[in-house]
């Protein structure tokens, strides 16, 4: 896995950036590219229409790098251009964005109700048959492309905030705080966001690992 | 039954395992949590599968800058300085 590379010394980086510095911009480009490539998936539909979102995304950052005052971090305010252009072409492109409320809807249980006893046996609440152990599976497995393939197809079923909230923590890299100011969501709202996304992918590897 | 606080359900721990994780629970929280699964194999595999779940998405990140994309964004730096 990639890890995700962080600018230390964004102020630094800024000032060398405008004045020309390539070396600066080509650490940018490593350092954010593939980050920024997430984010704008999960509101278009293709990788095609992503990396043209991100085409769009850097002009602008160059356009904007003057004015950038450093009130966000440099990194949320790219993430803000970002969010903005592919919502754009995601309202086009016919996903439902702009996303109408991120703030999530209603009950969802983490697991369903049925496989925990109830009210009236002796241990309420309680397994009634224990989640497998996927510490004895291969690794390969696990993180196999077929399993992955059960992922990348859970996490495009996702709801809209709850895909992009996963996107953005889990695959991006962002920290929660990043992705609160980003999106504008409470602290508790993207952490049920969070909950909900992994759960439902949890649950999808679940069937699958389990049939297998 | 009715909740205490020294005593949580496996059906709440799924529900608390994000909050846990993202360590957002307050310490007493944390702590009736962490009790809980010491002693129920249950909920360990079941917190032991959210972070394989966690493992496996971050295995989507995007791979490294395709060389021709970074040479295309290269030149519109070039192009941007020179105004």
């Amino acid at each position: 896995m990639s890890s995700v590379a962080v600018i230390r010394d964004e102020a630094g980086l800024v000032e060398r950036l405008r004045g020309g510095d390539e070396a600066a911009f080509e650490t940018l480009v490593e350092s954010y590219y593939g980050m920024m490539l997430s984010v704008a998936q999960s509101y278009v539909k293709t990788r095609a229409v992503a990396e043209e979102v991100l085409q769009d995304a850097w002009l602008a950052v160059l356009q904007g790098l003057d004015r950038f005052e450093g009130r966000s971090s440099l990194k949320t305010w790219i993430i803000s251009i970002v969010i903005n252009i592919a919502k754009t072409r995601g309202a086009r492109e016919a996903r439902t964005v702009p996303f109408s409320s991120m703030a999530p809807e209603g009950e969802e249980p983490a697991v369903e109700p049925e496989r925990f006893r109830g009210a009236g046996d002796g241990f309420p609440g309680h397994w009634w048959a224990y989640p497998a152990n996927w510490s004895e599976r291969p690794e390969e497995v696990i993180l196999g492309r077929e399993t992955l393939g059960v992922v990348t197809e859970a996490i495009e079923q996702l709801p809209d905030a709850q895909r992009v909230v996963i996107t953005m923590r889990d695959i991006a890299g962002c920290s929660a705080e990043e992705v609160c100011e980003t999106l504008e969501l409470t602290e508790g709202n993207q952490r049920v966001l969070l909950h909900r996304a992994r759960s439902r992918v949890r649950a999808a590897l679940e069937r699958h690992l389990d049939a297998a | 039954m009715p909740h205490s606080p020294l005593h949580i359900t496996c059906q709440e721990v799924v529900e608390l395992v994000s909050d846990y994780l993202e360590q957002a629970l307050p310490a007493d929280e944390a702590a009736v949590f962490e009790q809980h699964l010491n002693f129920c194999d249950g909920c360990a595999l079941y917190v032991d599968q959210v972070r394989k779940t966690i493992d496996a998405v971050g295995e989507l990140r995007a791979e490294d800058v395709p060389e021709e994309t970074k040479a295309r964004l290269l030149t519109a730096f070039r192009d941007w300085r020179r105004g």
